[in-house]
């Protein structure tokens, strides 16, 4: 599929930046920026974000957290690295106050009790989870919406062939 | 003598000789004076600060985002400019940043991984002054690669605006006078769009006009009922294609234009290389030299004539000069000006061609900024049709102050709008919540949004103006621009009106309004900087006569957006190309004569 990143070419591409970070360069498959707890801590809140319905796949299949853990790991300026760990650990005190335990230990009901928490003033995030949520939300629409699976097969979009006549309604 | 170690990536060219013609900047005025000069068989040098780019592999137009490395979006180490910094901000901006390269916004919000070349380096052309957002594309072409190519006539309203409300002068021509060369324009390069008949906002020779959307339509339809015309894009598109250029394709519908400003790469839409660069270049009569940044035009010290310009190579810096028996400069309104600015000598000691005083003020452009979205509730939730595979959506012209003054403010504004499906929805980034409800809401919404952003007249005020800089200079080392320039209360009354007005359409449309806004963006934001060496009748208020050369120096040309007399509400670049045109076939006819 092509809208699946090639982890080993990325891992090639940004060999310069896992140097830069120390990161062990041996596998191919580990995220580049993220530890693997927070991985799969940012995989899930993208799949409980964007869930795979009976339209479509979600933000698992379509690589999301791959994208922001490149995206991450490729920052320029450190802060934004710093704002996507601290924000996964926001997330899992929140959880902890809520729920006693864990994002990915908490159930399924517990995981959406918090993100709604977090969602709650989605128009003027306050907190700093509020603040990561805005932060995770637009960075899981964008890599979902712009994936293979996001265009081809959720929104099924039908643009960006060779038309011979124009489509629509003519006026004259 | 010493050898140059450092190459030029420019030709060699003969600067020996006496051109007809030095040209400088290749994007639409630039390139639209080589065309008419050489084809009337006058040798020209024309001479563009930027490099020569392969633009057909910048621009990637129909690559799928997940193809792309970063999505279209600009690599980690390239940063564009965001509204914040522009408006927290005095420039210059982009001083000290990590990032390698900062670019001005360019049109979309989070930078263009097509456009991150075209666009300049902020940290190597620094100004100051007042918060403006200045887009600058150094390259063959110039902005024409990137442009909106929206590509409308402007009528008498705004040629003989100031008889009418009595503020600025009235342009030293007619809509008469323009007509024949808009025609001319429209067949060399190619225009789609519907005859409406409106005399604010005359035809052209249209080809092939795109098709609206169901939405669209419906607006259309309702408009009709208002007195007001939401008319299919008028698009700077040859969408039947141009017999006479082997450099054009056709257009094919492919959309995603303005994808992170993904600009053509069967060059449909006009850009200057294709469009009239190389065809002048077939002639044998136009020798272009890129890399060659002009800082200065050049004086015959016995006739106060014009003789030439001196430039430097943009990669060895090494100085050259360049002799022409005239000078034209197309080289971006605000860089023209800068130019002339840096032109002093002891003939002309405020700059070149400025015995009026007026040189860098009445700068004016299109207030942008208010805007109305929203969606029509007859097209949620229905199958998927293909909405973007063309130029442009439509277009709302100006409906304020027609017959008589009839606003709080003077001047009037046009919509550009679109609706449905694109690649990427934008209800995905405004859709409340998340989880299963959020997913299929943004797609049930995807092909029902409609929205529309107004394009203002900004009053040619004397007091907004740009100077030279006493201290700050650009990499090259040349004085750069200080801007005092700001919206006044007729932007703001013009605004406020906006907003409404798009909401009345809107809700006269049955359109569910999700959205709206008065708030104004950064100046500079349209990207059409205009006035600033204004034509006139008066030599005492105006920097060109009506065939755009200077007052004071005869054998200087202005022919870029610098010679608006005014702004208008519609696009600019068409009448640019028209008035240039018009003012190079004068030249023509005069320098056969040997008057000038």
């Amino acid at each position: 599929m092509p809208g699946v990143i090639n982890r080993r070419e990325l891992v090639q591409l940004l060999a310069g930046a896992a140097v830069a970070l120390q990161l062990p360069a041996a596998d191919p498959l580990a995220p580049l920026f993220f530890t693997k707890d927070e991985y799969a801590l940012l995989d899930q809140l993208t799949e409980l974000i964007i869930p795979t319905d009976e339209h479509s796949p979600g933000a698992k299949a379509a690589g999301v957290a791959a994208y922001i853990d490149r995206t991450a790991a490729e920052a320029v300026d450190p802060e934004e690295r710093t704002a996507w760990r601290n924000g996964l650990q926001e997330v899992d005190q929140l959880s902890k106050r809520l729920h006693g335990r864990t994002f990915l230990e908490a159930s399924a009901d517990q995981q959406i009790a918090t993100l709604q928490k977090m969602s709650a003033n989605e128009k003027k995030p306050g907190t700093p989870d509020e603040k990561f949520f805005s932060q995770l939300k637009s960075a899981t629409a964008f890599a979902y919406y712009s994936s293979s699976v996001g265009i081809h097969q959720d929104i099924d979009y039908k643009g960006n062939v060779i038309l011979q006549e124009f489509v629509g309604i003519a006026v004259s | 003598m010493l050898l140059q170690i450092q190459s030029s990536q420019a030709p060699e060219v003969d600067l020996n000789k006496i051109y007809d013609a030095v040209v400088v900047g290749s994007g639409a005025a630039g390139g639209m004076a080589a065309h008419v000069l050489t084809a009337h068989g006058f040798k020209v040098l024309l001479l563009e600060a930027g490099k020569q780019l392969d633009v057909t592999k910048e621009l990637h137009s129909m690559q799928w985002p997940y193809d792309n490395p970063h999505r279209g979006k600009m690599p980690p180490q390239y940063k564009a400019l965001t509204y914040n910094e522009y408006n927290f901000r005095n420039p210059p901006y982009g001083q000290n940043s990590k990032y390698e390269k900062v670019t001005s916004y360019i049109q979309q919000w989070n930078g263009s991984d097509y456009s991150k070349n075209i666009v300049v380096d902020e940290k190597q052309h620094p100004y100051s002054g007042t918060k403006y957002a200045w887009v600058r594309a150094r390259c063959v072409g110039g902005k024409t690669n990137i442009w909106g190519r929206l590509a409308l006539r402007l009528s008498d309203l705004d040629f003989k605006a100031a008889s009418r409300d009595g503020f600025g002068i009235d342009w030293p021509i007619s809509y008469a006078d323009l007509a024949p060369y808009y025609d001319k324009v429209d067949l060399y390069l190619g225009v789609s769009g519907v005859k409406e008949n409106l005399s604010y906002m005359p035809d052209g020779l249209f080809q092939r006009p795109i098709k609206l959307t169901p939405a669209e339509f419906h607006l259309r339809e309702t408009l009709k009922g208002m007195g007001r015309i939401a008319t299919p894009y008028r698009a700077g598109v040859t969408t039947d294609g141009l017999k006479h250029n082997k450099y054009r394709s056709r257009c094919f519908g492919r959309g995603a234009c303005d994808r992170h400003t993904g600009g053509c790469d069967i060059h449909a839409a006009f850009d200057s290389p294709t469009g009239l660069i190389r065809p002048a270049m077939d002639t044998g009569n136009l020798t272009l030299r890129p890399n060659s940044t002009v800082y200065e035009v050049t004086v015959d010290k016995n006739t106060g004539k014009a003789s030439g310009v001196s430039f430097i190579d943009s990669g060895t810096r090494q100085g050259y000069q360049a002799k022409g028996r005239v000078v034209i400069l197309g080289a971006s309104c605000l860089e023209s000006t800068r130019l002339m600015l840096n032109s002093k000598s002891p003939s002309h000691p405020n700059g070149i061609a400025n015995s009026s005083g007026h040189l860098g003020h009445n700068f004016c452009e299109h207030l942008m900024g208010p805007s109305v979205a929203g969606f029509w509730k007859d097209l949620v939730g229905k199958p998927r049709t293909l909405d973007d595979g063309k130029p442009g959506s439509f277009y709302v012209p100006r409906f304020r102050n027609m017959e008589k003054q009839s606003s709080d403010f003077l001047r009037a504004y046009g919509f550009e709008g679109s609706s449905g499906t694109t690649m990427i929805p934008g209800a995905a980034f405004d859709t409340p919540g998340f989880g299963e409800e959020y997913k299929k809401k943004v797609r049930d919404y995807a092909g029902a949004v409609i929205s529309m952003g107004a394009f203002g007249e900004v009053l040619p005020r004397f007091e907004n103006q740009v100077e030279l800089d006493p201290q700050l200079k650009d990499a090259w080392g040349i004085p750069v621009l200080r801007f005092n320039y700001k919206f006044g209360e007729n932007e703001k009354k013009m605004a406020l009106d906006m907003a409404a007005s798009g909401v009345e359409m809107f809700k006269a449309a049955g359109f569910e309004v999700v959205s709206s806004s008065s708030h104004m963006l950064t100046e500079g934001w349209s990207i059409h900087e205009l006035g600033t060496a204004r034509m006139g009748s008066d030599p005492k208020t105006s920097v060109l006569n009506q065939f755009q050369q200077c007052h004071d120096v005869k054998n200087l040309l202005v022919v870029d957006g610098a010679a608006f007399t005014s702004a208008s509400a519609q696009n600019p670049t068409w009448t640019i190309m028209a008035l240039c045109w018009r003012a190079c076939d004068y030249l023509a006819d005069q320098m056969q004569k040997g008057d000038v």
